[in-house]
């Protein structure tokens, strides 16, 4: 058999290079985009060690000939579709970008897979933002959308639109509704992230506080790495479906910084400071996830939870600090 | 004096709308889309010449898909009221244009929602979007209302799905007074050609008058809740009149085949139908003729066909809506039934018919636009 052709939208970011570590060491031949090929320095892929492997082209999601374009010229078997603006905080600073980014490209995506008439296979990046305030209850694949924020609201629409395209025209498309999930690529614009550097910070004498806004919401964090594997075997199965792919344990954000503040010797209590501008205007309080079906389905689950998860990220974060 | 800005004002439920608006002593701002042709057919017989003093109607050019163009509009009119009644409205048009349909009915209201709260409005505006019974498309229960959950098939719901939720969010995030009105499926005379109610009363009434000989349709075994647009504008005026923002379903709480709402038409028509065979090869039958509206039709002629171009890529098989959150809070009782509306939509086809078959029969060649 021939070698696999993927390509993956947003191989720039966290999961993008981790997926294409993943598919390089399975021996497909791999291409990536980004907005600006010439113009983005990949520097999670050289982290990797991998950017030398990958070809490389500049996609604009929202521009539907430049998706065909691509699709025309790399003729790939599968495609990750992992791009688009992806903070719920700045989605509300802009949100028709978000929008954009997100919906629209994906629609763009699924008309230029029926477009070109093969038979492509779409994973697509959902996210468990779509199920909003659960009530504390777990949700699984059958689980309401009740979206609280135009990121999350942006995530719905692109999920009805592969299911739909699906139904309609059976495509090869699913999507994957992922919970948190964490790692050494993550950018300081994460919560998560901004935690760990600034503990690792103060525990080598930073006098800094680390202002945080409501921390007893509670999320669901797994690990990057091992999330995107279930990206993979998502389109390996005989039939396109949809999955929910979390740890299945919850976590205050408390917890998270408290295991933090530990793993880098400290007390969070002397260094956190709440500050309430930093809430936002529509805010998830208890993120819960179900992943059974990934379980039975895929022979998948998180072997790493929240306290691993943290730890992986201390230990780079000091990592670089000393490097 | 209160001012209303509705876009979509050149569509059946604007013009219904802007009617009930300007009884109430509103003043309406209205949003037309440029075209080459005029389009405001509707709502002409309720224009204003604007060189009169103090009027009450007024057209803008505006289009959804231009924020700095909504912007200025509602800058201008500063309105208390906004209702986005604007969209790519037909569901099958949806799945050949899918991007653009998006780009008008999701986008389009993030943009109107986000030029308010630019414009520092969003205490004073209130703002109504217009959802749709087709979010709960592959229906989760029956029957729906507004905790069911969506599950929309099409470009169309999907879009819309998008619009719903971003208008949750605004008035959840920014306390904006922002609401949904879930409608189900509303006709009137005033329904755009290829809808598949007025498809069917005018196509029958062109049939009865010798204009054309033969209807074809889809899935004609789709179940619907049909009520009557000028009832259902009033709710979506009551649902700004709240304390708070609230979504409401609005529906009559019966539903009918498309199969049903031919025979009603063929039968206000004079014209008894008997439907035979199945799926494809299903025909809609002449039985019997009485009365003298339809002429050009006999007993035994088929007048019903059935043409799979007509089917969509995926169905949505059955909506049926529960409006008891209407009628509890807000006491709001659909008052025309669907034979009635069926009636009077078939009435005002007949008119138009019988003017172009007399123009025909007096020697004017003319064309009449069928969906093809």
């Amino acid at each position: 058999m021939s070698q696999k052709k993927a390509l993956i939208n947003g191989v720039s970011g966290q999961d993008g290079a981790y997926l294409a570590r993943l598919l390089l060491e399975k021996g497909y031949e791999l291409h990536g985009t980004a907005r600006d090929a010439q113009m983005s320095t990949f520097y999670n892929l050289q982290l990797l060690g991998i950017k030398e492997k990958i070809t490389f082209h500049s996609v604009a999601l929202n521009d539907f000939r430049s998706v065909l374009q691509v699709l025309a010229k790399v003729q790939p078997d599968e495609i990750y579709n992992l791009a688009g603006q992806s903070s719920v905080g700045l989605s509300f600073d802009q949100p028709v970008e978000t929008l954009e980014s997100i919906s629209v490209g994906t629609l763009n995506l699924l008309e230029a897979i029926r477009f070109t008439g093969s038979s492509i296979k779409l994973y697509s990046a959902g996210s468990s933002e779509c199920f909003g305030n659960t009530e504390g209850y777990p949700a699984d694949e059958e689980t309401p959308f009740r979206p609280r924020s135009p990121y999350a609201v942006a995530k719905a629409t692109a999920f009805w639109e592969v299911a739909n395209y699906r139904e309609a025209y059976n495509l090869f498309a699913c999507t994957g509704i992922l919970f948190n999930h964490e790692s050494p690529l993550r950018p300081e614009r994460f919560a998560t992230q901004k935690i760990i550097r600034a503990a690792c910070r103060i525990a080598t004498g930073s006098p800094e506080k680390l202002h945080l806004g409501n921390i007893s919401i509670a999320r669901d964090w797994g690990s990057a790495e091992e999330y995107v594997k279930a990206m993979w075997m998502m389109l390996q199965q005989n039939t396109p479906e949809d999955f929910v792919i979390a740890t299945g344990e919850t976590n205050t954000l408390e917890g998270f910084v408290a295991e933090a503040f530990t793993c880098a010797g400290l007390d969070w209590h002397d260094h956190v400071v709440i500050d309430l501008s930093l809430l936002r205007p529509s805010e998830i309080m208890v993120s819960r996830g179900k992943p059974d079906k990934a379980a039975e389905k895929l022979g998948w689950s998180a072997r790493l939870k929240m306290k691993d998860v943290v730890a992986m990220m201390v230990e780079a974060s000091r990592a670089k600090g000393t490097s | 004096m209160k001012k209303a800005l509705i876009t979509g004002i050149t569509g059946q439920d604007g013009s219904y709308l802007a009617e009930l608006l300007l009884d109430k002593g509103y003043e309406v701002h209205g949003v037309k889309r440029r075209a080459s042709s005029l389009n405001t057919q509707r709502v002409d017989h309720i224009y204003q010449d604007p060189h009169i003093q103090n009027a009450h109607f007024k057209l803008y050019y505006g289009d959804l898909t231009d924020s700095s163009n909504l912007t200025r509009i509602l800058q201008e009119v500063q309105p208390d009221e906004m209702y986005n009644l604007g969209a790519q409205s037909h569901v099958a048009v949806s799945f050949e244009s899918p991007e653009y349909t998006a780009d008008v009915d999701g986008v389009g209201s993030l943009r109107i929602l986000e030029a308010i709260r630019l414009l520092g409005l969003q205490n004073k505006t209130r703002y109504y979007q217009a959802s749709t019974s087709e979010l709960y498309g592959l229906v989760q229960e029956t029957p729906q209302k507004e905790t069911t959950p969506f599950y929309p098939r099409s470009p169309y719901a999907v879009a819309k799905l998008y619009a719903y939720w971003i208008t949750v969010n605004y008035r959840e995030a920014y306390g904006m007074y922002a609401c949904n009105g879930i409608l189900f499926n509303h006709e009137s005379p005033r329904r755009g050609e290829t809808f598949v109610t007025r498809k069917i009363t005018r196509g029958l009434a062109n049939i009865a008058q010798g204009l054309e000989e033969c209807l074809y349709m889809g899935n004609i075994d789709s179940l619907r809740d049909w009520g009557h647009a000028k009832d259902y504008v009033k709710m979506q005026w009551l649902m700004l009149q709240q304390d708070k923002a609230e979504d409401f379903v609005i529906a009559t709480g019966v539903q009918y085949t498309v199969r049903q709402f031919i025979a009603w038409s063929a039968e206000e028509l004079g014209i008894t139908l008997a439907f035979e065979g199945e799926g494809l090869e299903e025909t809609g039958r002449v039985v019997s003729v009485h009365g003298d509206k339809a002429p050009s039709v006999k007993p035994g002629d088929v007048l019903v066909r059935i043409d799979p171009r007509y089917f969509r890529p995926s169905e949505v098989e059955t909506l049926l809506g529960d409006p008891s959150k209407a009628k509890e809070k807000l006491g709001w009782v659909p008052e025309v039934s669907v034979q009635e509306m069926c009636a009077e939509m078939v009435a005002e086809d007949l008119k138009i018919a019988q003017r172009h078959a007399l123009l025909k029969k007096h020697g004017f060649e003319l064309a009449v636009a069928v969906e093809n």
